[in-house]
């Protein structure tokens, strides 16, 4: 894989995903041993860039850089020029100048890391713009679907919740469409848009079509606020995982995922966090590994 | 002044091109007639080309004053030359607004420095804020030729209404910028699956549709004359077209050539030279519009001339304004995808573009004949125009069409004694 940089799922092969998959495989292996580095990128520069409040995917990020042997930078964008009002491009041209291998770039702007790769020589990680994509959360949720899927070809994920704001439901269902599984959206009608993907705003409907794993999406405070739907109350009477549910879901040996971090109340229970088939932390680790495999399989344009 | 145009075809509103020598002394036209080259006059070799009377342009952003670094009002008009068009009204939304007669009197004095004639709009509410009346009577005193908030719409009906009823006693006209302010949301692009997949909240057609149908309600009922600028949706055709035959409703319509042109799927990647207001919709639009066009429901052309700088299109996409530089490609394009492969002909054009406008803002129409006053322009289609930086006359080239090859070449501009462009 010789690409620049990682900015979207659409735009990768097939082919590429399960290189980057397979080889996601022997760096979680790395993490049982006592010395979890390999010297991979040793003497590479990784710049954090968060634009977006995000401390999981920031830390993900640098513990999987720093077991590749990489240094890390964190930009502090709180307290940078960004808040004297500093475009992102003059940003972009004082870090080119610093000559980083990577970077890695979180903003709330659709489109904006992909503007960004165009600027700079060095290779550009999107970790998650606007509700346009969230590419490394896909691949981790792709890895850790096929721990317990080996052969994921027919397999069905209903992907559940604010379809419309969330850029992990257009990046994880992409990268699973691809990979032949079966997607479904479910959610109140106001969150989910028509697309070529089902759609279900009925939960037992939804789960008729016989799921084998149900993906949760964060419900954000301000879509409430907003009146996309009437109350958490509602929404989790509605659409969340019940404990009433949850039984259900465990006769039936379905598989819970979700981005993190969780609401609990809203769009799922406490009992859902200790269920046997929850594959939360699986993915927080998984994580890890999967980012080390995009660092990895980046080539930077540095001279 | 004596100028003999050799060998071309005269387009008209009405009919297609007829064969004709042009000859013009001083600014007027001697005559319009197959002939021999008069002793003295200046030959130019029209073998193949087409003669029209100037375009005129109803809807353009010069920018100034406030956002000189985008463009000027001279060198918007430079530009509106370079496309062939003689004639512009300028939208009020300038910093600050033209809403008083001491604005519309600074953007005229302005206008006079440049070669062709420079109109202006002024806005219907104080500052395009939609709060109060901006002063009607004083701005058609200081010589307006329409009213509109354009960039947005009148957010209270009430207002609106109000500001119809008051200015109908000054024979004032209207436009209106159609979107429901609260169902047009950021306003990037439009809604479906294009903003989907690019995870930007898009605006939906319905948000022009139901402002278009209450405005023209408002018009109806209280016996304004409207204009609905920039329609960009299939049904927001559909609802001019059925006011007006159903219900002889007063209202006319405009279509912009990037409306006829573009899709949102142009996007791609987020490119923001496809990055208007109201968006680019669907190719299915694309071809309602045309269809609208043809049957005369859209009285005019315009191009919503709107410059940007690069450094402002650059930005990401939902940061980059909206808005696309029209006026020097705008008849160079109607050709190439449209005279040129047959969807119309050179009378629609010269209809829609140069005699209906100019009918529309009650200015003496311009037409190539016998007697008439010099506006005139002399269009190659044969020979073809990249729009390269150099060759825009605009200050920004923020165009899907730059760097690209078109067919057809403005080959020369004449108004009254001026030979205004010679390629």
């Amino acid at each position: 894989m010789a690409r620049k940089d990682f900015l979207d799922i659409v735009s990768l092969e097939r082919s590429e995903i399960i290189q980057l998959l397979d080889q996601a495989e022997p760096f979680k292996d790395l993490f049982t041993r006592s010395v979890k580095k390999v010297p991979a990128l040793k003497g590479k520069t990784v710049l954090m860039l968060f634009y977006e409040a995000s401390t999981r995917t920031l830390s993900s990020f640098e513990v999987a850089a720093k077991r590749l042997s990489a240094d890390v930078t964190i930009f502090d964008v709180p307290h940078s020029s960004v808040t004297k009002g500093e475009s992102v491009r003059d940003t972009i041209d004082t870090l080119q100048a610093m000559r980083a291998d990577y970077i890695v770039v979180r903003h709330r702007l659709s489109g904006q890391p992909a503007a960004i790769a165009r600027q700079t020589n060095a290779s550009v990680i999107n970790a998650g713009d606007g509700a346009h994509a969230h590419p490394t959360q896909a691949l981790l949720d792709a890895f850790t679907l096929r721990e317990v899927y080996p052969e994921m070809e027919g397999r069905k994920v209903l992907i559940m919740g604010d379809v419309l704001h969330s850029r992990v439901a257009r990046s994880t269902s992409t990268i699973l469409t691809k990979l032949g599984v079966e997607v479904a959206f479910c959610g109140p009608g106001s969150l989910v848009p028509q697309t070529r993907f089902r759609r279900f705003t009925n939960y037992d409907e939804a789960l008729r079509w016989g799921p084998d794993a149900v993906y949760l999406l964060r419900v954000q405070k301000e879509r409430q606020e907003a009146s996309f739907y009437p109350s958490d109350r509602e929404y989790h009477a509605v659409f969340g995982i019940t404990e009433e549910r949850l039984k259900r879901l465990s006769d039936e040996g379905v598989y819970v995922m979700h981005p993190g971090p969780v609401n609990r109340g809203v769009e799922l229970c406490d009992g859902v966090l200790d269920y046997e088939r929850c594959l939360i932390s699986q993915q927080v680790e998984n994580g890890i590994a999967a980012r080390m495999s995009v660092l990895y399989g980046l080539k930077p344009q540095l001279s | 002044m004596n100028l003999f145009l050799q060998g071309g075809k005269v387009a008209t509103e009405d009919a297609a091109p007829h064969r004709a020598d042009v000859w013009i002394v001083d600014g007027t036209i001697q005559s319009v007639a197959v002939m021999d080259a008069p002793a003295g006059a200046r030959v130019i070799d029209c073998t193949d080309q087409v003669i029209m009377p100037g375009m005129f342009d109803a809807h353009v952003h010069f920018r100034e004053p406030g956002q000189e670094h985008k463009e000027t009002i001279y060198d918007g008009a430079e530009s509106a030359i370079n496309g062939g068009i003689t004639g512009v009204v300028m939208m009020p939304n300038t910093a600050p607004s033209i809403d008083s007669p001491a604005m519309v009197q600074r953007v005229l004095e302005l206008g006079k420095k440049c070669r062709i004639p420079v109109h202006t709009s002024a806005c219907i509410t104080v500052d395009r804020a939609g709060h109060e009346m901006a002063p009607i009577a004083g701005l058609k005193e200081a010589g307006i030729l329409m009213l509109t908030d354009d960039g947005d719409a009148v957010p209270n009906a009430a207002l609106l209404r109000r500001a119809m009823e008051y200015g109908r006693e000054f024979g004032m006209f209207f436009a209106s910028h159609c979107e429901d302010p609260q169902l047009c949301g950021p306003r990037a692009l439009n809604e479906g699956p294009v903003s989907y997949r690019l995870g930007i909240q898009g605006t939906p057609a319905l948000a022009e549709e139901i402002c278009m149908d209450r405005d023209i309600r408002l018009a109806h009922a209280t016996g304004a004359r409207l204009h609905i600028q920039h329609v960009s949706s299939a049904i927001g055709m559909e609802t001019i077209r059925w006011w007006r035959d159903e219900r002889g409703a007063q209202v006319s319509g405009e279509v912009s050539p990037h409306h006829l042109m573009f899709a949102d799927e142009d996007i791609g990647d987020y490119d923001t030279h496809y990055k208007m207001n109201p968006p680019l919709r669907t190719r299915e639009d694309n071809a309602a519009l045309l269809q609208g066009l043809k049957d005369g429901v859209f009285r005019i052309i315009a191009t919503d001339h709107a410059p940007h700088t690069e450094f402002e299109k650059s930005q990401a996409f939902v940061e980059a304004p909206n808005g696309i530089s029209g006026l020097d490609t705008a008849l160079v394009s109607l050709h190439d995808r449209f005279i040129a492969k047959g969807e119309f002909g050179w009378d629609l054009l010269v209809k829609r573009y140069s005699a209906e406008p100019r009918r529309m803002m009650e200015l003496e129409v311009a037409e190539v004949a016998e007697g008439k006053p010099a506006d005139l322009l002399v269009f190659d289609p044969k020979k073809e125009t990249t729009f390269t930086k150099d060759f825009m006359k605009s200050k920004s080239s923020n165009t899907p069409f730059l760097d690209k090859t078109l067919k057809g070449s403005v080959e020369m501009v004449v108004l009254g004694k001026e030979i205004l462009l010679e390629r």
